[in-house]
């Protein structure tokens, strides 16, 4: 593992000071990290596409397995557009587009999360499985079910974080410029 | 003391069972303690606990005991809430609403708004707020299958009617007049039979007949003929349908069908497939009035409307017995060792009680015996013999007398009676605030600590000696206390009046030490 954090922040992307990262993550534009949230690259780097949003005390892990070291190779791609409420825990092994992690979920390594799925307030999913397409978790017995309709979008919820997080909360510096760095190179 | 946990300390009802004191009822009245299984419990009033509004009773008759405008999930059961979303309005949809509306509504001549609106082609694209449900637990959605959104909240959803409604509501009006036929004979066959129990007539009855005899006189047929609703009668048939051969060939998908829950939630068909699952109308809720059986007096009657949550009568045990709580036992449960526990009891009402724990019941109160005793035999007076012999009284039915049941719960330790009475000083709930100042009094030894209406007692008592280890010890006793009542059943007394009341109260002490070795 890389002794010192390599966090970069892509523009438009609004990390806040507060927020407890470690290790190599990227946020991609977009991205909305509020304080205390968790972000932990043990294992290989965290790559956390456009739009999504991590709210207070989650927590998005990608732990060492024992007896395995720092991989460059093994990376936790996370999708664009996820929402990841109040107190989640995800350990997902990868995580597609649109998902939803209700407050205070747990979800477990080993599980893939395709697309536009939500796991509800409380479920924990530990066994390793891939949850299909439009999946949808809820319920005290933590039932699966289809979604034919769509989940509405977060895009108003995004744009308010927007503008009011950086009235309240010192912000961490979009560091990393995709066109610059390709001018550069 | 024991929150989220049953209480050790348990008082019996006067039908016999033991309750905690939350959950039981004082009526002033008889004066006894009440159960819920010893009063009749009567619906005041119909809610539905989402909208909170008031329905009601024959409103909620016709309504199946469902709410107008609540919906439930008919996946999760929760409650779904309407969402808007704001839909763009085609303009071509409107240009032929437009065009369409002319025609309908030719002769009224109101159409001539709408025809400049479509014929300006720059004018901003409206949008239309619709609503659908949907599911905050679970994310359904009216959309998922297939109801079309609405352009109103609540009111418009359609209702799912299932295939035999015609049937079902056929067979329902068949029955309703099954019963209203056999009420009618009964009735008749009631007054057929009630003047033959007396051996003279009575004086305003002039011929000695009644209608029937007169009919059956003359000839007539005796019942009066009835028009009857008729019902074709369901026919069972063995050829039963194929099974679909795709059952055999395509791999089940169980996120399609439906869970036992979701097919109950949904009786009248049943759906097995997901796509079928349909909102359904929410269950009302009740407000419950309680009435002790025996004098017919309110013991819980809550306020009217749903919003609130007050009582105007509320005769809940504890604001009238004296509370016992268990504080702890002074040395390890050993069979056959003498012990000694701590009990807290508090006073809830305004008037000074004397108090005795005794092991033996007390000689009930003369003067109540005798009140009751006179109520008995003021009731066959009340209700006019004529009724009787119908046996229709014209209180209610459900006074009845009912079978006291013993205590069979039996105490499994000695228990040594304190050697007097005590006084507990009535509830004060400014002295709550005041300096306490311990004043320098005789107590009894047995009293280990005072303050306001509050006292801790110390019961001195010998678990039985062949108890076997690890079993619940149980002390059952008799507190004696005297009551203060301020209502009076008799109208001449004004001043309240004092009664000696008593309770059985059982206490699980805890579990007898495990044997060592």
């Amino acid at each position: 593992m890389p002794s010192e954090n390599r966090i970069k922040i892509l523009p438009k992307a609004v990390v806040c000071e507060e927020s407890n990262l470690r290790g190599d993550i990227t946020f991609s534009s977009g991205c909305v990290v509020h304080p205390s949230a968790t972000v932990i690259a043990d294992a290989g780097p965290v790559i956390i596409g456009e739009n999504c949003i991590i709210e207070e005390y989650a927590t998005i892990a990608h732990r060492l397995e024992s007896g395995a070291s720092w991989d460059v190779n093994n990376i936790l791609s996370i999708g664009s557009h996820n929402v990841f409420e109040v107190g989640c825990q995800v350990e997902a092994a990868r995580i597609g587009d649109k998902n939803v992690f209700e407050s205070k979920c747990f979800v477990g390594r080993g599980v893939t999360v395709s697309n536009s799925c939500v796991v509800g307030a409380g479920i924990k999913i530990h066994t390793s499985q891939l949850l299909p397409q439009n999946t949808i978790v809820y319920g005290e017995q933590g039932l699966q079910r289809e979604a034919i309709d769509k989940q509405g979008s977060q895009t108003l919820q995004i744009d308010f974080l927007r503008k009011v997080l950086p009235n309240y909360h010192h912000l961490r510096k979009p560091n990393y410029d995709p066109k610059k760095a390709r001018s550069v190179v | 003391m024991s929150f989220m946990q049953p209480s050790p300390v348990k008082y019996a009802c006067s039908c016999g069972i033991l309750n905690p004191i939350n959950k039981l009822f004082f009526c002033r009245h008889c004066p006894k303690l009440h159960c819920g299984f010893c009063v009749t419990h009567e619906i005041e009033s119909h809610f539905c606990s989402n909208c909170l509004e008031n329905i009601p009773s024959t409103e909620a008759r016709h309504k199946k005991n469902c709410c107008a405008n609540c919906f439930d999930c008919p996946c999760c059961q929760h409650t779904l809430s309407a969402r808007a979303s704001t839909v763009p309005v085609v303009r071509k949809s409107e240009e032929s609403k437009d065009a369409k509306e002319p025609k309908d509504g030719d002769s009224t001549g109101e159409a001539t708004p709408p025809v400049p609106a479509s014929s300006k082609p720059s004018a901003v694209p409206t949008t239309k707020k619709m609503y659908y449900l949907s599911c905050l637990s679970c994310r359904w959605t009216t959309r998922d299958v297939g109801i079309p959104d609405q352009g109103v909240a609540t009111g418009t959803w359609p209702d799912n009617e299932c295939l035999y409604q015609a049937r079902f509501n056929a067979l329902v009006e068949y029955f309703q007049a099954v019963v209203l036929q056999e009420k009618q004979e009964k009735l008749e066959f009631m007054r057929r039979k009630a003047p033959k129990q007396h051996k003279f007539p009575s004086l305003t009855d002039r011929t000695g007949l009644t209608v029937s005899l007169i009919r059956r006189q003359i000839g007539w047929n005796d019942k009066v003929p009835k028009a009857k609703a008729v019902i074709t009668p369901a026919e069972a048939t063995a050829e039963v349908e194929e099974l679909p051969a795709s059952i055999f060939t395509e791999q089940l998908n169980l996120r399609n069908v439906t869970t036992i829950a979701q097919r109950h939630s949904q009786p009248a068909d049943q759906p097995t497939a997901v796509g079928s699952l349909y909102p359904q109308r929410r269950s009302l809720w009740i407000k419950r009035s309680l009435r002790c059986r025996q004098c017919e007096h309110n013991l819980i009657k809550p306020e009217y409307h749903p919003t609130s949550i007050k009582y105007r009568i509320q005769l809940f045990a504890s604001y009238h017995v004296p509370e016992v709580v268990m504080v702890r036992c002074e040395q390890p449960l050993v069979p056959g060792k003498s012990n000694a526990i701590l009990l807290k009891l508090t006073n809830p009402t305004m008037y000074d009680m004397t108090i005795r724990l005794l092991t033996a019941a007390p000689p009930e109160d003369p003067q109540l015996s005798a009140e009751t005793t006179r109520a008995v035999k003021e009731e066959p007076i009340s209700s006019s013999p004529l009724l009787k012999t119908v046996g229709i009284t014209l209180s209610r039915q459900n006074s009845t007398r009912e079978v006291k049941r013993e205590v069979l719960d039996a105490s499994n330790a000695e228990i040594v009676p304190l050697e007097s009475e005590f006084v507990l000083s009535q509830r004060d709930d400014s002295k709550e605030f005041d300096e306490y100042v311990q004043l320098p009094t005789e107590e009894p030894k047995f009293i280990v600590w005072r303050k306001g209406n509050k006292v801790l007692v110390r019961l001195q008592f010998t678990p039985d000696a062949e108890l076997p280890s690890s079993t619940d010890v149980i002390l059952g006793f008799f507190m004696q206390y005297t009551y203060v009542n301020t209502v009076t059943n008799a109208p001449e007394k004004k001043e309240p009046t004092t009664h000696a009341l008593h309770s059985r109260v059982f206490i699980t002490a805890g579990a007898t030490e495990e044997k060592a070795n």
